[in-house]
């Protein structure tokens, strides 16, 4: 059954055992990258933990009512911490909240389930708050921890937990799921699966941001646009670029995903490449460039996305990135 | 609910506490001659023992056993009290929690009262670190002189954070990491205990991850155990993420056969099967660097199986120590390497082809050398001057070309002579002048043989002062002399001073050209040669 998730079998396994010994770990630390599946793994297990009618034990039903408001984040034992948005901070005054929360029994469910996600985000101080609780919680409370890495945590936050490293789904498993579960046509669903690496969560929402794939297009017909052109050219299109930093960055990961196929390609690998549908392209290229010349875009394009980071000007971080971009005759394409 | 193994294996006598044994030791003879401090501090890196090591502490001296050195007994009333956390004379403080001077002075109100049923108030402030300023001085005055039934120990993992006014205070403990043996045996024990079955591989496996942090070991056992079945080598690496060694020496194999089609294909096949590319990186490092103990001639110092040993003096062999160094910076950063949310292979498979490129580039040049040499056309450097030194015409660069005139044919007999002298210039030249002046000898000890122009000895020296004083007196004749009884004909010296950036002047530069004085004395850089 798996808890209804696509792959991480070997995660659900080694946590349906612990609950059909009724062992459960007080605190676990799920790690792997954006999109990869974290929190839905983190919620299925509260939901194993707490559901009334488990089809067999440590199985969830998804039907009971605490199965229905874990998975939507609503029960009264749940509770969910993370920072205000997405590269914000989760401020110690939460995690002190939590910690008054948790020192109460259970509501309702047989397990009160504190779920903290992106604990990157946490500021120190509310890191090192959550060390004595997180070490000897109250009894019949769970810790569950969501983070990109745990080498971005403390140590000492990381070391109190058992630590669950997700990775990215085989890209024939992701490719599937996604035909079967969200119906996208084969031919997306592939292009999909490549361009997430995996990460099915990912995928399925480059796939609900519609135009997503047509700026992928654009974009990627705008390098090869931009392989022959002049300093001039080059110039005016940083400048219509440039107004938007999260869309730039966006256009250098497209673009960086572009160059490490080249790099593979002119390396002789034979590995799958993300951009499928631009082979004829990548291959070209990797005949015209040398491996370094490639090695060296992909830096290129490294170096612009930590500036980019760092709040550089954007107009000036593609200009010196379009300067060290090779000038190359046309491109059939 | 199960507490976790590392809550219910934590010691409760002094004897199981795993590692510690110099800190035990005083602590113990400290409860056994009744002459336990007031104040303690225990620092040291996570899961090395410190809170257990409190609670002992805390426990001991409110035993009730009459024996001194028997304290903990772990069978009196008190000490039962404290292991179910109900004894009222501990007060362990989360000091992560309770950060502010508020909190400190709410302490300082209650402290003077006497204990309830112990002997002693034991305050165990935990995570000391993060209390604020303010909150350290207000504790000043009370853990100096604090009230005669109280014991402070305070434990911090970041011992930096802790103001030189606390340290001086305390009584300090340095917990260390624990050996990786000593975590084996331990988990052993412990597997014995819970009736884990778990393969002596993974045992291994578990405890070098854990780094010398027992905590993190244990919780990676129980993670891993499960009632009926044995915890094998295999589902360890699946759940750590790490690659078989075999993997880590064939990606070595490939970088030393400059492969880059496999290499890149083992990287992917590996990532692809579950590994984590961060757990491959470091482990291509800890091989290289056991490749480079072996070099240096530490082979015993690295732990692998006589198998392992061989492949290893083979790559050991094959590969530089510059080039093994450049290769292990290359993977530690792909190993730190933050962001690789687009692509997780990416780093790898950077440091990979860069070392490749490293490679060829050493290769070539070692290649081109020896037989460019004689013919060298004329070439001309691109020399950078950085801008504070620019002219203050708000140029901000200038780019001089400049000729390097070609070197001169270095004619057969000066490079003989040169050689002559490299070889006996230490010791035996240095002797001779040693013994008509001491103070030359000294001089000349300090300094580096740049090479042979025009019949010219050069020699550098590191820092003006010691060029100037050799200029000075009659150093330089003495030294001429002497080159002159051991060559047979007159040598001229010449001094030149190095420092840091002069001394990268490279040997085909004419150190009295153009190229040589942008270097030397305006501090340029060569960025390019044509």
């Amino acid at each position: 059954m798996n808890w209804n998730l696509l792959g991480h079998e070997w995660a659900v396994e080694m946590l349906r055992g612990k609950l059909q010994r009724s062992q459960p770990g007080h605190a676990y630390l799920i790690t792997g990258p954006e999109g990869v599946g974290k929190r839905t793994l983190g919620l299925r297990l509260g939901a194993a933990l707490n559901c009334l009618t488990p089809v067999v034990p440590g199985e969830p039903c998804f039907t009971c009512r605490n199965c229905r408001l874990i998975e939507r984040m609503q029960h009264p034992d749940l509770s969910v911490v993370q920072a205000e948005e997405i590269g914000g901070t989760l401020k110690v005054d939460q995690v002190r909240e939590l910690q008054r929360q948790l020192s109460l029994a259970p509501y309702e469910a047989a397990y009160r389930v504190a779920l903290l996600l992106r604990f990157e985000e946490a500021h120190p101080s509310a890191a090192n708050a959550l060390l004595k609780m997180l070490e000897e919680p109250p009894a019949r409370v769970i810790f569950i921890l969501t983070a990109e890495n745990a080498e971005r945590l403390l140590e000492t936050i990381v070391s109190r937990c058992e630590v669950l490293r997700l990775r990215p789904l085989p890209l024939a498993l992701a490719m599937q799921g996604l035909q079967e579960r969200w119906g996208i046509p084969p031919e997306q669903a592939t292009l999909l699966a490549h361009l997430a690496n995996g990460r099915i969560g990912y995928a399925v929402r480059l796939h609900q941001d519609g135009d997503f794939l047509d700026r992928r297009e654009r974009w990627l017909d705008d390098l090869m646009r931009l392989l022959p052109a002049n300093r001039v050219e080059r110039f005016s299109y940083a400048e219509s670029q440039s107004r938007d930093r999260a869309a730039l960055r966006l256009l250098f990961g497209i673009w960086l995903t572009f160059w490490r196929d080249v790099l593979l390609v002119s390396g002789g690998a034979a590995v799958p490449l993300t951009n499928v549908d631009r082979e004829a392209q990548v291959r070209l290229l990797a005949e015209r460039l040398s491996l370094k010349e490639a090695r060296q875009m992909v830096s290129r394009i490294e170096e612009a996305l930590f500036a980019l980071d760092g709040n550089a000007n954007t107009r000036l971080v593609l200009e010196v990135f379009l300067l060290d971009l090779p000038v190359l005759q046309a491109l059939p394409i | 609910m199960a507490q976790a193994l590392y809550r219910r294996w934590r010691p409760q006598r002094w004897e199981n506490v795993i590692g510690q044994d110099h800190i035990i030791q005083t602590l113990r003879n400290a409860v056994a001659a009744d002459r336990v401090a007031h104040a303690y501090l225990f620092a040291g890196p996570r899961g090395t023992g410190k809170t257990t090591t409190a609670r002992l502490l805390a426990k001991a001296v409110n035993c009730l056993e009459p024996d001194l050195a028997n304290r903990p007994c772990d069978a009196c009333e008190n000490c039962l009290a404290v292991n179910q956390g109900r004894f009222l004379d501990m007060i362990e403080i989360d000091a992560a929690s309770n950060t502010s001077v508020d909190d400190v002075r709410d302490l300082r109100d209650k402290i003077n009262f006497s204990p309830n049923v112990g002997r002693f108030k034991v305050y165990i402030i935990d995570e000391v670190h993060m209390l604020s300023p303010a909150a350290f001085n207000a504790l000043l005055k009370t853990l100096e002189e604090p009230p005669a039934h109280a014991i402070f120990i305070l434990a911090t993992t970041e011992v930096h954070k802790i103001p030189a006014t606390v340290l001086s205070r305390c009584q300090r403990h340095e917990f260390r990491r624990i050996p990786h043996m000593e975590i084996v045996e331990h988990l052993q024990r412990m597997s014995a205990g819970e009736g884990l079955e778990v393969e002596d591989a993974a045992l291994q496996l578990i405890a070098r991850q854990a780094t010398g942090s027992l905590r993190d070991a244990i919780s990676l056992l129980d993670q891993l155990a499960s009632a009926n079945e044995q915890v094998s080598l295999e589902r360890a690496r699946q759940v750590l993420g790490t690659v078989t060694s075999q993997a880590v020496v064939d990606l070595v194999d490939y970088l030393i056969h400059k492969d880059t089609a496999a290499g890149l294909e083992l990287i992917h096949r590996t990532l692809d099967s579950g590994s984590d590319p961060r757990q491959f990186a470091r482990q291509i490092v800890d091989y290289l660097r056991s490749l480079l103990l072996s070099k240096l001639g530490n082979a015993n110092q690295v732990d692998a199986t006589a198998e392992i040993r061989e492949r290893m003096a083979k790559h050991a062999q094959a590969i530089e120590t510059s080039h093994l160094l450049n290769m292990i910076r290359a993977f530690n950063q792909a190993g730190n390497e933050m962001r690789s949310g687009w692509q997780p292979a990416l780093p790898l498979e950077m440091a990979f082809v860069e070392v490749m490129e490293q490679s060829a580039g050493s290769g070539e040049e070692e290649r081109k050398l020896p037989d460019a040499k004689p013919t060298r056309p004329t070439r001309r450097a691109v020399v950078k001057i950085p801008m504070e030194e620019s002219p203050p015409t708000g140029v901000p660069e200038i780019e001089t070309t400049v000729e390097s005139r070609s070197v001169n044919p270095v004619d057969q007999e000066s490079r003989e002579t040169y050689e002559k002298i490299q070889q006996s210039w230490d010791p035996a030249i240095i002797k001779q002048v040693d013994g008509i002046n001491k103070e030359t000898a000294g001089l000349l000890r300090s300094t580096k043989l740049l090479g042979m122009r025009r019949g010219v000895l050069i020699i550098g020296f590191y820092g003006q002062i010691l060029k100037q004083k050799m200029e000075a007196g009659n150093h330089l004749e003495i030294t001429e002399k002497i080159l002159t009884e051991f060559i047979g004909r007159t040598v001229p010296v010449r001094c030149l001073a190095l420092n840091d950036r002069q001394s990268e002047i490279p040997a085909d530069v004419d150190l009295d050209g153009m190229v040589a004085a942008a270097l030397r004395d305006l501090g340029g850089k060569i960025v390019d040669v044509h």
